[in-house]
């Protein structure tokens, strides 16, 4: 299970940049440029498969918020001049090769020029105007398959699967000088630089923003504005050396009456020593929600009296409610199956007062099986007639939807019933993130801010150890790891889900969610990279990398939803039938050029965005002018006419 | 895993019912008011009340519950919320109130009990006292109304009965008791006998009508012929029908006999660019033609155009009414959950049932064709024909679909409706049969027109900004068909209009035919009872409903009334070069071929033949053909996005709004099919309903500051509350169209509504501003500063800014304007 040696040595050494080696392939094959030509689609395909990438891909994004800083030029790549992309700081030139087929699978062959440097893939077509452009960074690279060979006619061929949803290929001719190295294969070099014994280009990337994002989260401060230290809770500096938990943060909220040397004894009962603590506590109600990984039950049925304890100082730091939830992730058939793992769950006996419940969401790898489903349902091609029972057997709607299910349930119990839960799954880094995350989102308006979402993510996934590094694979070749899992895009996912049924609950859009998915494969930024806070800590990844959230904070209105309304206090519980839940086109099947959008939303949002802020202004003006007349003229009429608090309203 | 929530749930959801059974309870005393403020209609009776019902309120509506009375009266189940503003009674009578539903619209009645419900028929008895009462209507609805203790059971009972009684109109002529429930008192007849009718749409019932269209498209080489007077060359077209201008009525009439039902090639529409668009039923076969029936007829088709037809079949790829009637049946069967058979399919079934009723095919078929015809029609300078075995089903939606796309006037309120009178009503669309309100021919039923609302709703959604009207609109038109109470739909054409209203009175002739006055224009006529158009929408919907019925801020400016065949400005692009003028050609299943018998009598003698002026069929026009319809596929949808990339560059209105067909992109009409699912609310809280958009609360905050302002300086003449009260009525709309992400609209807005806002007082002026906040400032600078110069920065949205705030006081003072204004948002938005 244990992958964290390989990212250990990622940063340790420096890549040798080596010089770009522009005449890499000769480039002279009449019989084969006629083929291409003969697959060529009509011209005007590649005016939308450009645009297309322009819009929605990662790659233009990256080099678009690069170029932003130093001039205004926004699309620098849309500009059929340009030979280059421009390159981001520390980025240089590995290869470069010219007569390369590019083999798009909704407009056809597609001729010119690649270029590979340490952080990304750039394909420039020749053969078209405008031309076709394809930037790829090279962390959404999954694996590098050689097709065919030597048997067709003296091509070869390269598949490109990537984590983001979509497969390339691209061909080019047999190399004449058999010691010369493909482009590809140098891409193979730079594409899985962990593997490779490279260093991963986020630590490269130098660029500066106004803003710093690791500042962003600050467990104490975090803790404060939920009203942590009080009464009943505490924050403990025991784990400062993450001695009781690697994988926990240094910083913990626990029960007040709890001492720290019961805490190591709970440690020792819980599985990875991941005990239960708090992660968000009912401003009213004083019902908290709190994570752990499972009991060590075993086979036996081992109890721990500490443990026992410790869930009933849980109970009782909240008086609203004798009783207390636990809510076991799981399905209950996988739950007893880890029992001769040493695992298990708890027994009802043993915990008095408390209630075991089933959530019954499968684990990562059936996870990574539906969306690997759900890549072959949606790219290339969209079968339209048996899209909906096609969609239906990927299963992954009915996964997010016992997701969304299993939160509204934690986040039922603790608003409206009052009462505290315990959450986890077996280890308690994927699931339970998720639930505590989703449910967190649900009762926190704060959450559903720009920033309150950039600290739940901060707090619930990286400090408290989901394992990015290992669920993703950054920069590791081996695509077969079957600890990777699509476990934090399932979350976005759900996300996003509460975004469509409440559009004016979020300050984020829709965009910030794909960026965010973006650059958790693009290690453009260091705030996805390694597995727990501790790792982090010791490769310095806050000194020797930017975080994805100076990037976003540094320019907040591309990524705001102007319908957003602080509906503070509000409460959000969506519906969850799969007959109001939707696939995210825009997100899983944005490669489709057929799939654009229909609006111009995003453009229409932001001139409402600042219509508000006009009217908003008015109103503080007006309202100051009409407490400045009452007040001089009579005392007659009460000044501002008083907003009640608008309810929120799903839209199914 | 949600059977085990349920219960938990359960109990949740009553907490907050004790809170409320008190509040409701004071309120109810405190006013005591007479009637519980049903307001009947003339002649209406209650049947049975009960009082302490609460009434479920859907997603659309708010959620959560509210409070009120429960009628039944013979024509409708009333429900009048206890804090509903006293009616006035000098108002015209609205048939339905906005919580209202018609018994004829109600398909099912069901009680839920302690842990059991029942289906209740007329003839069912109750062993338990209901707490909840579903009523499934046939328009997808499903109303749920909560019975509290404090409802005295006697009335729980006796109104459940009483609905169960009355609702049902299984028999033939309980659709009569039904109009004459709703409509028959004089009082009634006499209300509508007066009602004018809307003069903004197009009934194409007159002559004029039709030459006013023919003028709107820029049509000419038309004209209108009444050779169908008397509906004696044709039972099921309309009296007047277009066809060239070069054929004469003795020439014309002559073909009748070719075609099914004598339905022969009419004109409907042309396309901008100057094609022709026809309908026409199938061939009749063997039958006797004589020498000069080919030329008529080829004059008949090819209209005013020399260059080439295209016969587009629509019959062999598109649903029967029979697939059609079994798909919705299907779909209704899965969206509305029924609870008293507890038949519900589980959730991870949903995708795949809901792929299984073909529904969502069918749309998609439906627009593909559209599509196909619509970049037909893009080529230029053609004749294109649809051909369907009796022209009354598919080819209404088909012909309807392209004009939906092609033609922005047809995407607002008014054009939408003069387009199903053109392409339903007038055309013989057998509302009547296929509706089947007597429910007693099954075999007949299907409908089509619900299928092709749903086609216009996919447009909608993928194009909102481009159309006019909205979501709420075709969801009117939805419910409307389920009524048995409107003209439009009552027949299955113009003939049976007709007589109808002539057993109701109106002076019919044998020899003279039929009185050529006033025409149909039935506001003269008197007739028993006078069934109203559909389109009367103040009968049914109050004025709050109806401003939901178009955008607040119009889309691109109407380009009406000239849209002239002359817009040709880039023919190149389209035309084609590589065509034989005179040549016919036949489209279907998305090829095309020249067959030699299309025309069937042809084959029968090459003499007649060669009597015609036209050239012998060749495929040489088939590649043109065929590259206008690639671009219906892959390449062209981005070219037709491109297009409304909004504030950068004109776009070309007549773009045809190509819909993505993608699996992916066709949804499921939710806000109709599953309004009432259960399922849908079974996690809702309940929460205060109708609240307006924040955004709009705040431009509504913006606007009441305001008026205390003008009221502080201008003293008591003021009267800000006429105002306040009729705001509510745009911010609903608003707050539908944010959830769509309709908000903003490219390009800039009609002259005619710079012009209203320009000449209204500053203060309502503002008011326009702030509720339309979605124009570009660019527009709408222009017209403040032609009103008075104005350096402020804030200044295109409000009309002064706190500089020159001593000025609204002045000008203000226009107040009985004033208080029109908000309504004028309605007129505004068409």
């Amino acid at each position: 299970m244990e992958k964290s040696g390989s990212i250990d040595s990622l940063g340790s050494k420096r890549s040798s940049s080596r010089q770009p080696s522009v005449d890499s392939l000769s480039s002279t094959s009449t019989s084969r440029s006629d083929r291409s030509a003969q697959a060529k689609p009509p011209s005007a395909m590649s005016s939308d498969s450009m645009s297309t990438s322009a819009e929605f891909s990662p790659e233009l994004r990256v080099s678009s918020l690069h170029v932003k800083p130093k001039t205004a030029v926004k699309q620098v790549l849309r500009d059929s001049e340009k030979e280059e992309p421009q390159l981001l700081p520390n980025e240089t030139v590995q290869d470069m090769a010219q007569d390369i087929t590019y083999f798009c699978p909704f407009t056809g062959a597609v001729r010119g020029t690649v270029m590979v440097t340490n952080y990304r893939l750039f394909f420039k077509s020749t053969d078209r105007e405008p031309a076709f452009v394809l930037d790829l960074p090279l962390g959404v690279v999954s694996r590098v398959e050689k097709i065919g060979g030597a048997s067709s006619r003296g091509d070869v061929s390269y598949g490109l699967v990537c984590k983001d949803m979509r497969n390339l290929r691209f061909a080019h001719k047999q190399m004449e000088d058999t010691l010369r190295k493909s482009i590809f294969e140098v891409l193979i070099k730079f594409a899985f630089p962990v593997s490779n014994g490279l260093q991963i280009f986020a630590f490269d990337y130098g660029q500066v923003f106004p803003e710093n994002g690791w500042k962003v989260y600050d467990a104490i401060s975090e803790y404060k504005r939920q009203g942590i230290p009080n009464e009943s809770w505490r924050i403990t500096k025991i784990n400062d050396h993450y001695e009781l938990c690697d994988t926990y943060p240094s910083t913990l909220a626990v029960p007040v009456n709890i001492p720290d040397e019961e805490l190591r004894r709970v440690a020792a009962f819980r599985a990875k020593g991941r005990i239960p603590v708090l992660s968000w506590i009912h401003p009213e109600s004083q019902a908290t929600v709190t994570r752990c990984s499972q009991p060590m039950v075993g086979v036996n049925g081992k109890r721990s009296k500490e443990d026992e304890k410790y869930l009933q100082a849980i109970m009782d730091a909240n008086a609203q409610s004798h009783k207390l939830f636990i809510f076991d992730v799981r399905p209950c058939v996988n739950a007893a199956a880890n029992k001769k793992n040493g695992g298990g769950y708890e027994s009802e006996d043993a915990y008095q007062n408390a209630e075991l419940v089933f959530l019954d969401i499968h684990n990562i790898h059936v996870m990574r099986e539906s969306l690997r489903k759900l890549k072959d349902v949606v790219y290339p091609n969209i079968e339209d007639s048996h899209w909906l029972s096609n969609l239906e057997s990927t299963h992954w709607l009915e996964h997010i939807k016992l997701i969304l299910a299993g939160a509204l349930r934690i986040a039922d119990k603790v608003e409206s019933g009052k009462t505290s839960v315990v959450v986890h799954c077996s280890d308690g880094w994927d699931r339970t993130a998720q639930l505590t995350s989703l449910a967190m989102l649900m009762l926190d308006s704060y959450y559903r801010t720009i920033r309150g979402f950039e600290v739940l993510l901060e707090k619930e996934w990286l400090s408290f150890g989901h394992r990015f590094q290992l669920r993703i694979g950054h920069g590791d070749k081996n695509h077969t790891d079957a600890d990777r899992s699509p476990v934090f895009i399932q979350f976005v996912d759900c996300v996003w889900q509460l975004t469509r049924q409440f559009p004016a609950a979020f300050e984020f859009n829709e965009y910030f969610l794909v960026t965010i998915l973006d650059h958790l494969y693009s290690c453009l930024f260091g705030t996805f990279l390694c597995n727990s806070e501790q790792q982090r800590l010791k490769e310095e990844i806050p000194k020797r990398t930017v975080s994805l959230w100076s990037y976003i904070n540094s320019q907040l209105e591309d990524f705001t939803n102007p319908l957003y309304v602080n509906y503070s206090n509000h409460v959000l519980f969506p519906v969850v039938s799969l007959r109001h839940l939707e696939l995210w086109v825009g997100y899983y099947i944005r490669w489709n050029p057929r799939m654009r959008p229909q609006e111009p939303v995003h453009q229409r949002y932001k001139e409402l965005l600042a219509k508000r802020a006009e009217l908003q202004k008015r109103v503080d003006e007006l309202q100051r002018e009409v407490t400045n007349r009452s007040a001089s003229s009579s005392s007659e009429r009460a000044g501002s006419p008083t907003r009640s608090i608008t309810p929120v309203q799903t839209f199914v | 895993m949600l059977t085990g929530s349920k219960t938990t749930f359960k109990v949740r959801q009553m907490l907050p019912d004790i809170k409320e059974r008190m509040l409701s309870q004071s309120g109810v005393n405190a006013r005591s008011r007479d009637v519980f403020g049903l307001r009947c209609l003339p002649g209406e009776c209650v049947l049975q009340r009960a009082v302490m019902v609460r009434k479920k309120l859907t997603a659309r509506e708010g959620r959560g519950w509210l409070s009120g009375t429960l009628f039944c009266t013979h024509f409708r189940v009333a429900f009048v919320p206890q804090d509903s503003p006293k009616p006035d009674d000098n108002a015209d009578p609205v048939l339905l109130g906005d919580h209202d539903v018609a018994l004829a619209s109600i398909d099912k009645v069901v009680v839920v009990g302690p842990n059991r419900t029942k289906l209740v028929t007329p003839n069912s008895s109750l062993k338990f006292t209901p707490e909840e009462l579903v009523l499934y209507c046939r328009d997808m609805r499903v109303i749920c109304f909560l019975f509290d203790r404090l409802t005295p059971d006697a009335q729980v009972i006796e109104i459940t009965y009483t609905i169960a009684k009355t609702y049902q109109p299984l028999k033939p002529g309980s659709v009569l008791s039904f109009q004459n429930a709703a409509l028959g008192s004089v009082e009634m007849k006499q209300f509508l006998s007066n009602r004018r009718r809307d003069t903004h749409m197009n009934w194409f019932e007159s002559t004029s009508d039709w030459e006013q269209e023919l003028e709107r498209c820029g049509a000419s080489g038309w004209r209108v012929s009444s050779v169908n007077d008397r509906f004696e060359m044709s039972t099921s077209l309309p009296r007047f029908i277009v066809v060239p201008q070069k054929v004469l009525d003795t020439e014309l009439k002559k073909s009748f006999s070719h075609f099914n039902e004598g339905r022969i090639p009419r004109w409907c529409w042309r396309h901008p660019r100057g094609s022709d668009l026809l309908r026409m039923a199938s061939f009749q076969n063997n039958i006797y033609h004589e020498k000069d029936d080919i030329r008529n007829l080829e004059m008949i088709l090819f209209g005013c155009q020399s260059s080439l037809c295209v016969v587009v079949e629509l019959g062999e790829e598109l649903p029967s009414p029979a697939d059609i009637q079994l798909a919705h049946s299907r779909l209704r069967a899965l969206c509305l959950g029924d609870i008293s058979t507890s038949v519900s399919v589980p959730d991870d079934k949903w995708l795949s049932t809901l792929e299984s009723t073909h529904w969502l095919d069918y749309t998609r078929l439906c627009l593909r064709k559209a599509s196909e015809v619509a970049c037909l029609l893009r080529g230029g300078h053609l004749t294109v024909a649809l051909q369907e075995a009796e022209d009354r089903d598919v080819s209404c939606v088909v012909s309807s679909l392209v004009q939906v796309m092609c033609d922005p006037h047809c995407r607002t309120q008014r054009g939408f409706q003069g387009l199903v009178q053109k392409e339903w009503v007038m055309a013989g669309h057998r509302f009547y049969s296929r509706i089947n309100y007597h429910r007693d021919n099954d075999k007949e039923e299907a409908p089509v027109f619900l299928l092709f609302l749903d086609c216009v709703w996919q447009l909608w959604s993928q194009y909102p900004s481009r159309f006019q009207l909205t979501e709420d609109f075709l969801l009117a038109v939805h419910d409307s068909v389920h009524l048995p109470l409107f003209s439009s739909f009552l027949a299955n054409c113009q003939r049976e209009r007709c007589k109808r209203s002539q057993n109701h009175g109106q002076s019919y002739t044998p020899v003279n035919g039929w009185r050529d006055g006033p025409h149909p224009d039935s506001s003269s006529d008197p007739c028993d009872p006078p069934l109203p158009p559909v389109w009367d929408w103040a009968l049914q919907y109050s004025k709050r409903r109806q401003d939901r019925f178009t955008q607040p801020v119009p889309p691109s400016p109407p380009l009406q009334p000239l849209l002239n065949g002359n817009l040709n400005t880039n023919p190149d692009a389209h035309k084609l070069t590589d065509t034989i003028p005179g040549s016919v050609f036949l489209f279907s299943r998305g090829t095309f071929s020249c067959p030699a018998n299309l025309l069937p009598w042809r084959s029968t003698s090459s003499g007649i033949y060669k009597k015609s002026h036209r050239r012998a069929p060749s495929s040489e026009g088939v590649p043109g053909l065929e590259r206008l319809l690639k671009a219906w596929a892959l390449t062209d949808i981005p070219q037709g996005l491109t297009s409304n990339s909004g504030s950068q560059g004109p776009l070309d209105p007549f773009e045809p709004l190509l819909p993505v067909l993608m699996g992916p992109c066709m949804g499921l009409w939710k806000e109709c099919y599953l309004r009432g699912a259960l399922h849908a609310q079974a996690f809702s809280h309940p929460i205060s309903a109708n609240h307006p958009h924040p955004v709009e609360r705040l431009a509504a905050e913006v606007q009441q500051l305001k008026d205390k302002l003008a009221q502080a300086s201008a003293g008591p003449d003021v009267k800000p509350p006429i105002k306040t009260a009729e705001r509510p009525l745009t911010d609903a709309n608003l707050n539908q169209n944010t959830n769509n992400g309709t908000f903003l609209f490219p390009g800039s807005r009609p002259h005619g509504t710079c012009v209203s806002r320009v000449t209204a007082p500053p203060t309502s002026t503002n008011h326009q501003h702030a509720s339309s906040r979605g124009r570009p400032p660019t527009t709408a600078a222009p017209s403040r500063s032609s009103h008075r110069d104005n350096s402020s920065k804030h200044t295109f949205l409000f009309g002064h800014s706190s500089s020159t705030e001593a000025r609204p006081d002045q000008r203000y003072h226009p107040a009985p304007n004033n208080a029109k204004l908000p309504k004028s948002n309605g007129s505004v938005a068409s």
